[in-house]
């Protein structure tokens, strides 16, 4: 029996702030009548901003102490605190490139904002779990929000073809997800992680743990997109209305990165799981190399930039992936906080990405080919900087906030274990440089090609201030790097 | 031998959700109906459930019944988006075939 | 006039009554001695009877047996009187397993609500299937068809394996697992761990039904979702071909 304390509460102030204000704005929009679309993403972004401040102010009050909550349910510590503040901001920049988008293709949905803020608290429950219930609980919180602000576009076909590709695949990771869940608790009789970790240091090679793993592997790759398990995300994120495309790639994939976090690196810390040499990690490591590859190679042939910031998303779940391996040969915090930076710079550059392709679409003309982009440089100088900065930052290009990323996560990934994983690091830099001809594909065409037709992107000052922000914060991440990077735990 | 069929084990109910499991995996992989994908995955996250309470009947722990709980109202949950879902995609398309959903491919 | 799948599909649901009416009278009959489940008793501790081997194979074999009707099936009607005979069989199972409580809402969500559900959704559509195999993409397929062979057999001597544990035989209990014998599976037993260790995840799946209740809504209101919505997007996706540009 557990006690339920005030600290139960104190502790899951930004998850409580998110979900409480997401079921506010579901019954303001139930309950008002007229155009509230700006009256709810302002309210929402409110919610969001509410939910980051309190989440940085328990970051500074926590220190490093780790904290159960309802008895195991939920951990509160720095991780859950910088990866619920990175969620409660991408949304509060999705949500505010969202209205605009909504208003520029007239699709006025209201419930959006609260299911948003719901997602989010999903997201949010992830980064704090301390047990598989609460995994579970979260992926499918997220998850279910986001089917349905996918298919809220009524009338969109290929927005309702992309929700049901989304959801069925979703819906059949979340059955490997439960059977996964099964068969470790058949192995050790409890859903609480720390229990399942002090099991797995006592038996390293109990079959049903080693089995149960490697459901719960293909669940999460299919979460993150990882290659033989990513076929929905270019689908899906093309049909999807732009902003959302952006929520998708940041929010949702850092919180299945997150849960993988949470299960493999602390209820398998170290090299319990006899995976060959590696452990767990050496099952990420060919995850991570096929991942890179397939992705890249596929983005280069891609015509259409949603598609290609799609295929670009998955490869960077490859790189993701290879901080992850680090973490699990035993690398320890340096390289989880490379994993959590990465996860913040590559976030808020994807959102910026997808938010330009929507400030620049109109509704007649959606500029969704690369080709399309021709000579935008020359009527609209300041999109196409912005552009260029996030596209370069994704490229990896010294002083932004993706070169940082890189950098950490392949010098943690070279110095762990001996230097044995510098293959997958030599595989992830020609994959980085492989990269830049489609990030500079892009840019060539935005500066040195005739411009086709006027552009008409809309004004509006959210889209301006998202777009603005997420910038500052890629050149801010870029330029000093050291101040994030012990954020992120280093 | 005998002791297989008349010997009913905690490990019988378990490689029986594991056929039904599975089942509903090929029923995903080579189903072209939207809804028949979707009662599948039903099947899947009943052999998740039939684990569990298998395993909760071994460790002797109701944990097993209260997370069985969870998948139960989850998979409601689930269901009525789903179906939702498949409601929206047959307006647009009149159809709810996925080889036939091509508006978005490479 | 009722078609050849529609006799199947009354068929399978007589069935799927006539198994649950009758399996927890026999269930009952099996387990004559003290219902005391972990301790004490030898391995597997299921009451171990002729009468309950039966019970388990005809279950198991009705389980099977409905799944794969769902799968095989073009009638999607006749589909989903296989996944209520499944949903029937698998109750009875949890059942044999003291998950009393839990059989009665598998019966009563799944068998009852979520296939009610999918019977108006077939309703609605009122589309009889043309072509059930997907072809395309053999190759993946088969790959994928091997590697469920493989996965399936590791599995299997994985789970096989379970009897052995120590804890399959009743002797000792995992920590954690505070409950006396007899009150297993209860349903004050499922309300006491329900209302105090998961009481957290009791909260979030109302926030989860709230969101998904909402949802549904959202996306099956025939709202004002103009038609001429898909225009920006459609004509720069390209329906089928490539649109030229607008």
């Amino acid at each position: 029996m557990i006690e339920l304390t005030r600290e139960d509460f104190l502790y899951q102030i930004p998850l409580l702030i998110l979900a409480v204000s997401g079921v506010m704005l579901i019954l303001l929009e139930a309950f008002t009548e007229g155009n509230r679309r700006d009256f709810l993403m302002s309210l929402s972004v409110a919610g969001c901003v509410g939910a980051l401040l309190s989440s940085i102010v328990l970051f500074r009050s926590i220190g490093d102490e780790s904290i159960e909550l309802f008895g195991g349910m939920l951990v509160a510590d720095r991780l859950a605190y910088v990866l619920t503040g990175l969620f409660a901001g991408a949304t509060a920049l999705s949500a505010m490139l969202t209205a605009d988008h909504q208003r520029t293709h007239r699709w006025e949905v209201g419930e959006l904002y609260g299911l948003m803020l719901i997602a989010t608290a999903g997201a949010s429950l992830l980064s704090m779990a301390g047990s598989l219930v609460t995994i579970f609980l979260g992926v499918e919180m997220m998850s279910i929000a986001i089917y349905d602000f996918m298919a809220a576009r009524r009338g969109s076909r290929p927005g309702t073809e992309a929700a049901m590709k989304y959801f069925l695949m979703g819906a059949f990771s979340s059955g490997f997800l439960a059977y996964g869940i099964a068969l470790l608790y058949g192995a050790t009789g409890t859903f609480d992680i720390s229990s399942i970790a002090a099991f797995a240091a006592e038996n390293p090679s109990d079959p049903l743990l080693v089995v149960g793993a490697l459901v719960l592997v293909v669940a999460l790759a299919f979460k993150v997109g990882a290659v033989p398990f990513h076929m929905w995300a270019p689908d899906t994120y093309e049909g999807a209305p732009t902003p959302l495309s952006g929520f998708l790639a940041s929010v949702a994939k850092a919180a299945g990165f997150i849960a993988a976090v949470r299960i493999f690196a602390e209820a398998f810390g170290g090299d319990v799981m006899p995976f060959g040499r590696l452990g767990w990690a050496s099952v990420f490591a060919a995850l991570a190399a096929i991942t890179m590859t397939v992705g890249n190679l596929a983005a280069l042939r891609q015509e259409r930039i949603k598609r290609m910031l799609a295929y670009s998303s998955i490869a960077h779940a490859g790189t993701i992936l290879v901080g992850l391996v680090a973490v699990g040969v035993g690398a320890g915090d340096g390289a989880m906080a490379a994993v959590v930076y990465y996860l913040i710079a590559y976030s808020l550059t994807t959102i910026g990405a997808f938010g330009v392709v929507s400030w620049i679409g109109s509704r007649d003309k959606e500029r969704l080919r690369i080709d399309d982009w021709s000579g935008l440089a020359v009527s609209h100088p300041l999109a196409a900087l912005v552009m260029t900065v996030f596209l370069l930052s994704l490229g990896g290009i010294p002083p932004l906030a993706g070169f940082f990323g890189k950098f950490y996560v392949f010098s943690q990934a070279v110095s762990a274990y001996d230097q044995q994983l510098l293959w997958l690091v030599v595989i992830a830099v020609l994959n980085s440089i492989l990269s830049l001809f489609y990030y500079l594909r892009v840019v060539m065409a935005m500066y040195f090609r005739e411009p086709e037709g006027a552009f008409t992107p809309m004004r509006s000052p959210a889209t301006v201030i998202a777009l603005g922000l997420c910038a500052f914060f890629v050149v801010k991440m870029g330029v000093l790097p050291g101040g994030w990077m012990s954020i992120a735990g280093g | 031998m005998s002791d297989i069929f008349f010997h009913i084990t905690i490990s019988h109910f378990l490689i029986l959700a594991a056929v039904l499991f599975a089942i509903g995996m090929v029923g995903v992989l080579v189903r072209r109906n939207a809804l028949i994908v979707m009662m599948s995955i039903e099947i899947m996250l009943t052999a998740g459930i039939l684990t569990i309470l298998a395993f909760a009947r071994l460790h002797g722990d109701m944990g097993g019944h209260a997370f069985a709980l969870v998948l139960i109202a989850i998979a409601a949950a689930e269901a009525a988006v789903g179906l939702a879902i498949i409601v929206a995609v047959f307006r647009s398309k009149r159809h709810v075939d996925l080889e036939r959903l091509h508006h978005l491919r490479d | 006039m009722i078609p050849r799948s529609g006799y199947s599909a009354i068929a399978a649901l007589c069935g799927a009554v006539l198994v649950f009416f009758l399996a927890p009278g026999a269930a009952a009959a099996a387990e004559s001695g003290p219902p005391a489940p972990p301790p004490g008793a030898p391995e597997g501790a299921l009451g171990n009877t002729a009468a309950v081997a039966l019970l388990f194979w005809v279950l198991a074999l009705a389980t099977v047996a409905g799944a794969v009707f769902v799968i095989t099936r073009r009638n999607m009607v006749a589909g989903v009187m296989g996944l209520v005979f499944t949903f029937f069989a698998v109750a009875v199972l949890y059942a044999m397993l003291y998950a009393h409580f839990l059989a009665v809402l598998q019966v009563l969500v799944y068998a009852g609500a979520i296939m009610v559900l999918f019977v108006f959704v077939i309703m609605i559509l009122n589309k009889p299937e043309d072509e059930p195999w997907a072809l395309t993409g053999l190759v993946g397929k088969a790959i994928a068809g091997l590697a469920l062979l493989y996965f399936l057999m590791r599995l299997g001597g994985v789970l096989w394996g379970v009897r052995e544990k120590p804890a399959a035989s009743g002797a000792e209990l995992s920590p954690g697992g505070t409950i006396q014998s007899g009150d297993f599976g209860s349903l004050a037993e499922v309300g006491r761990v329900l209302f105090s260790d998961y009481v957290f995840a009791f909260e979030a799946i109302a926030l989860i039904l709230l969101s998904a209740v909402v949802g549904a809504i959202t996306i099956a209101r025939p709202g004002s979702g103009s038609s001429s919505q898909d225009a920006d997007e459609g004509a720069a996706v390209g329906d089928g071909e490539r649109a030229p540009d607008a």
